[in-house]
This record gives C-alpha cells, structure tokens and sequence, in this order.
C-alpha cells in the first residue's frame, strides 16, 4: 500500500481506540475504565471537508488528539497517502506525522505561549522542521498578513494583547507555518462571537483554496458543520453513528441520533419553534456505556435486540452508511425499514 | 401595556478598574410586562450579563457606580437598603446562571440549598421546606427527584444541574426570572429541553423572564420580544418575529447575516461584518456602531440622539428605519 492509486484518501483512520483509567485503587490499578473512542474508523479526500458531530463526551476532540498523537492511541493506525504515520514508524515519528497535519484548539489563549510575541511563536515550527531563523521569521510575517493581520502591527505582541478572534487567526497561522496537507480544527469557532465568527469562517475557506487543504471540522454547531463540511460523521458515545454526503445527511438523517441532534437545533422564526424535545435526558457516562447499541437506553425505536446486539456501521444507500439494526434487514430487528421509508 | 414588571431608564453601569473607568452600559431603557419573555440579545462584552447582574444589584459595590432608575414590581431596587435587596432577591426576582457548578455551593446539597432559599423568603418550617423543595425539584422533571434532593451538585450532569438550578430560583416563585445564558454550556439535544422547561415554568407560574443569550436561534426559541446590545446600549428593541424578519439596525442585519443559517449556499462568503467590538474604556457619545457600519455618513459620529419608538419597534440610529 505504499504506491497511492489516484482515487485512494489523503487521511485514513483505522480502528482508532483508546481508554482511560476512571480512579484507582490501592494498587494503583484502574478502577475503570472511560471508553472515549471505541474503534472509529474513516477515509477523507484530498481537498476536502470531513465535519465531526457530536455532544460533550461523544470523543470527538479525543479522536482529534489521537490523531495527532498528543494522546497515545491505544490501538488503531493512521495513514497518509497510504503510509503509516505514529509510534514505532522511522526515527521521529512525531515530527513526520505533524509535518502533514496540525491543529487548531478551541481556546485561542490557552493554545499560544504566553511568553512569546506572535513572531516566535508563528516561527518555533518550521524551525523545529529545519527552517533557518530568518527565513522562519519572515515566513511568519507573510502569514500573519495572509491571515489577516499587519505584521508590523502584530508581529511583536504577545497573545494577552490580542482579541480572541486575533488570537484564532494567529493559530491558524501557526498551523499552516509548517506546510501542512491536513488542518484539524478542534471547536476552532465555537468560542468566537458570531460577527468574528464568520470572519474566520471565510478565512479558511480562502486558505483551503490556496494551500490546497484538507479540514477535519469539530464542532457541535451542526449549522456551521452543514456550511463548511463535504461530508459528515456523526459520533455517540465514542463511536460513529452515521456519516455521509453533507446534503443527504441533513435532508435525511439514517440514524435516530442524527435525527434527534439535528430537530434540537434552534429554530429560525418563531413560526418554526419546538414544541417538543426529541430526546429526553442527558447523553449517557462514557464510564459504563450502555451494552448493545449505545443510543438505546434513548432510542424511540429501541427493541431488544438495540441492548444485546452492537450494530455495526453498514452502508445504506449512496456513500451514506450508519450503526442501527432499523436499517439493516439480517440485524432480529422486528420492524426493518428501508431507506426509502424513512421521513426526510 | 399594563403596569411593567420592570423598568429601566438610563442605566448606566461604570466599574472601576486599575486601568481606569469600563463604561458597561451606558444608558439603556427596557420595559418588561407581566408574563413577558425579553431575550437580551449581543455579543461578549456588550454590556447584556452587566445589565442583568444590576437588576438584582449582584455588582461589587465599591467598584461599580449604576445611575438611572430601575423599578421591579415598582419598588425602587436602586434606593434599596441591604435588608430590601435580600427580600428582593430571590422573592421577586431570581436568576439562573451560565454555569450552575459555580453558582451552586459544592458543600451543601441540592436540597439543602432549596431549603435555605424557601426557609429565608417564606419562614416555613424545615419540613414544609423540603416538601417545597421535593415538589420543585419534580416541576423541573429531574428524575427520582427524592434522591436527587440529597445530592451534591458535582453528583449531577450538566443538564440535571441547570435543571436544579431553575428548581432553586423558582422556588419561592418570584415575579421576574433572569436567565443569564442558562442552556450555552449545555449540549444541543439537552438545551431544547431546558429551553421548553423553561417556557412551560413560565406560562405555569406567570411569571416575566429577561433572557440573555448571544444566539439568535435560542433568541427565537424563547422570546416574545427582543433587545438588541451593543457596546453597553440597546440598539434596537421590538417584536422577535419583526425583528428577525426585517431588523432595521446595520447591526443587528450584520448579526443576522453573520449567523450560518442551515441550508445557506457554502460556495458564498459570509457576510462578516468587519473589524471588532469598541473598548469600552472610553465613553462613546456616538454611534459606537460607526466605526464598523457600511451605511455610516459623517453625522454618525455626532453624538448619538436618544432611541425612536416606531410603533412597536424601537431603533437607535440616525438613518431613519423608512430608509431600510
């Protein structure tokens, strides 16, 4: 697999798991275990967007750090270009996994040095990649203007003087200082007021055209996912529930999950305003998730087989595959439909 | 409109701070009718949370100056002694918090906590207390609401946790509730469910509720009517649904164009509108809008007249609303 076909995908992700010791006892072994990402697997393209979607411990963010190895995956493998990237692959496994992919974190402030002005902080990484100073630094300048900022202005600031949305731009201008093929924005967004928002948001529209991008988009802002996403992945509780083409995915969710995550989104006239909650109670403990389907214990369609049976993810029509045993004829589901019969 | 709730007039909230004077809100008029819900609409730092915090006078004294007037059920919440405010709080106005984990006092239970509230405002017995205390929790739909009573706040997830929250603020049935981003922290299949919650409270109880919140989606969910901030001042106020269907501030139409709405085309820009809210450091007599707005004329930085009332509609700028 180390000869790419043209049609193969930039990033593939395989059976990426990892579990955290919960508490311990006097031993110091692991009283239990919270199972943030059990077995996420998927492709993205060259060139494109893969939105990630999913409430607070659903492991989006783990499965983000996993890949960039700032958490030890317990089990799984990454490919780029088909070739196999993190621990145990050539003499520093980290810096030629990073080369090809970085991120950006949600908290702009937290995220930069506070000890070093906006030049060093642009300029550490391709130094680090064997960049000469000055060539870093003046690669620093020529980003923080594509980002959007002046460098004379910017350049010898530190992090506490600058706005969150200014903040944002010089992440994202660290992460491109390397060159890399694949961004992954972790909540990159989300804490931004909506009029900086958008600003951002066009930004990296812009940067994705002219550095030839490829995005993971995290983000529990389905409206924003649907904006900037070619397709979709919807994870529950440390698993991928469904993923797709953005359009078919939101015109017609597979997965009750789905279902329910996009009906909670805010309406947009009064006209339109819930009258009801689709799902009731909070998304359950990673600690101890449900056996079976892990959504069942809050599936409206659950039936006995949703507790005992884990549905695996399976294509149900065009490039949209989901885990729900309603979809899939062999699975004892007593009342199987078919896509067709789905309300879009 | 019958007699208002709430009546703010020229509010004008300055702290102090080692670096000089912040200028929060500077001179915002709002009116809430009985059983009324008023979403206060703004980004960070325009002064919405500031707002709210003086209607209950929850600011540090010695380092907050509020002027104007500000009445709830008529009684003069700015001429208040300290045995007034207590009654006041809690009695007639509550509020709910962003982060109930803060708001909450980790050593107490939530039962405890309930109880303390009802026994203060009502002079019940312990008993009666924990009754009350029982009957709220189970308003809020908490399930196994005995147990949970005897629960610590960390025992709870986030949205049990805002639930009890509301539970301790309608305890002793206040008159205003003021809700202050209550469901942002929360995940989206539990903020519907908060967000319903606390409509269905409301209608039942008949109470008034300001409620702020950054998202205009929230906005719509909740609100019969709107007040827009920005920079420390309302800078329209009307009906959500007219509001949202033709706003007449550039700023509230560069908010809402801002806003990714679902369906919109990906191969168009958003609107953003461009460079960023104004320190506050400075008292701003002009449209503190100007510096960023595309229909700014050389007027706009005059210093800026009071708000016009259109019918129902109210809009702080120069450009008449006919020009939109």
């Amino acid at each position: 697999m180390n000869t790419p076909t043209p049609s193969a995908p930039l990033l593939q992700v395989l059976d990426l798991k990892k579990h955290f010791p919960a508490g311990r006892d006097f031993f110091g072994r692991p009283r239990q275990w919270v199972r943030a990402v059990e077995g996420v697997s998927f492709d993205v393209h060259r060139g494109r967007t893969l939105g990630i979607v999913g409430e607070s411990g659903c492991g989006k963010s783990t499965t983000a750090r996993l890949l960039m190895h700032l958490i030890e995956p317990d089990e799984g493998r990454i490919r780029i270009r088909g070739q196999a990237f993190g621990h145990g692959v050539g003499r520093h496994p980290l810096t030629a996994l990073r080369k090809h992919m970085q991120m950006v974190f949600q908290d702009s402030y937290a995220s930069l040095n506070p000890r070093l002005t906006i030049e060093d902080s642009i300029a550490f990484g391709p130094q680090i990649h064997g960049v000469a100073a000055n060539a870093a630094r003046a690669l620093a300048r020529d980003l923080l203007d594509r980002v959007g900022l002046k460098p004379d202005v910017f350049i010898r600031r530190y992090p506490h003087e600058l706005s969150g949305g200014q903040r944002q731009r010089v992440n994202i201008a660290r992460a491109l200082a390397i060159r890399p093929e694949i961004v992954i924005l972790d909540e990159a967004v989300s804490a931004l007021d909506k009029s900086v928002q958008a600003q951002v948001l066009n930004l990296l529209a812009e940067l994705k055209r002219e550095f030839d991008l490829t995005y993971l988009f995290i983000s529990h802002d389905l409206n924003v996912v649907q904006y900037v996403s070619d397709e979709v992945m919807v994870m529950y509780l440390g698993q991928v529930v469904e993923s797709g083409p953005v359009a078919e995915l939101y015109s017609r969710p597979l997965h009750p999950y789905t279902r329910a995550l996009l009906e909670s989104v805010p309406a947009q006239t009064p006209g339109e305003r819930r009258q009801h909650a689709v799902l009731e109670g909070d998304p359950p403990n990673p600690i101890a998730p449900p056996a079976g389907c892990r959504f069942h214990p809050r599936c409206p369609h659950a039936e006995p087989v949703c507790a005992q049976q884990v549905p695996a993810l399976r294509r149900v029509t065009g490039q949209q595959v989901a885990a729900c045993h309603r979809l899939q004829p062999d699975s004892g589901y007593s009342r199987v439909i078919t896509f067709e019969e789905l309300p879009a | 409109m019958s007699h208002p709730m709430v009546e703010v007039r020229d509010l004008r909230v300055t702290f102090r701070s080692e670096e000089g004077p912040i200028y929060a809100v500077d001179g915002v008029d709002l009116d809430l009718a009985p059983g009324e819900t008023l979403a206060l609409l703004g980004e960070s730092g325009c002064g919405k949370s500031v707002t709210m915090k003086s209607l209950m006078r929850l600011h540090p004294a010695h380092k907050t100056r509020i002027e104007g007037s500000i009445r709830i059920a008529g009684e003069d919440v700015l001429a208040m002694n300290a045995g007034a405010l207590s009654r006041l709080r809690g009695k007639t106005v509550a509020m709910v918090f962003q982060e109930p984990m803060l708001a909450f006092d980790p050593v107490f239970t939530i039962g405890e906590q309930i109880c303390e509230a009802v026994r203060r405002h009502e002079g019940c017995s312990g008993a009666d207390a924990r009754a009350r205390a029982l009957e709220m929790l189970e308003r809020v739909q908490i399930p196994s609401a005995r147990k949970r009573l005897d629960a610590y706040p960390h025992e709870m997830s986030g949205g049990m946790r805002q639930r009890a929250m509301i539970a301790l603020a309608l305890s002793c049935q206040p008159k205003v509730l003021l809700a202050d981003e209550p469901t942002t922290a929360l995940d989206a299949t539990v903020q519907i469910q908060v967000l319903l919650l606390l409509k269905e409270l409301q209608r039942e109880m008949g109470m008034s509720m300001i409620f702020v919140t950054h998202d205009v989606g929230v906005a719509i969910e909740v609100a019969d009517r709107t007040a827009v901030m920005y920079a420390g001042r309302v800078i329209e106020q009307g009906p959500i649904d007219s509001v949202m269907r033709a706003p007449w501030h550039p700023y509230t139409q560069g908010l809402l164009a801002a806003t990714v709405h679902p369906g919109m085309d990906r191969r168009q820009a958003l609107n953003a509108i461009p460079g960023s809210p104004p320190q506050l450091t400075r008292r701003i007599p002009e449209c503190a809008f100007a510096p960023r707005c595309t229909l700014a004329s050389a007027s706009c930085h005059d210093p800026l007249p009071p708000a016009r009332m259109d019918g129902d509609r109210l809009l702080r700028c120069i450009q008449p609303a006919s020009a939109r």
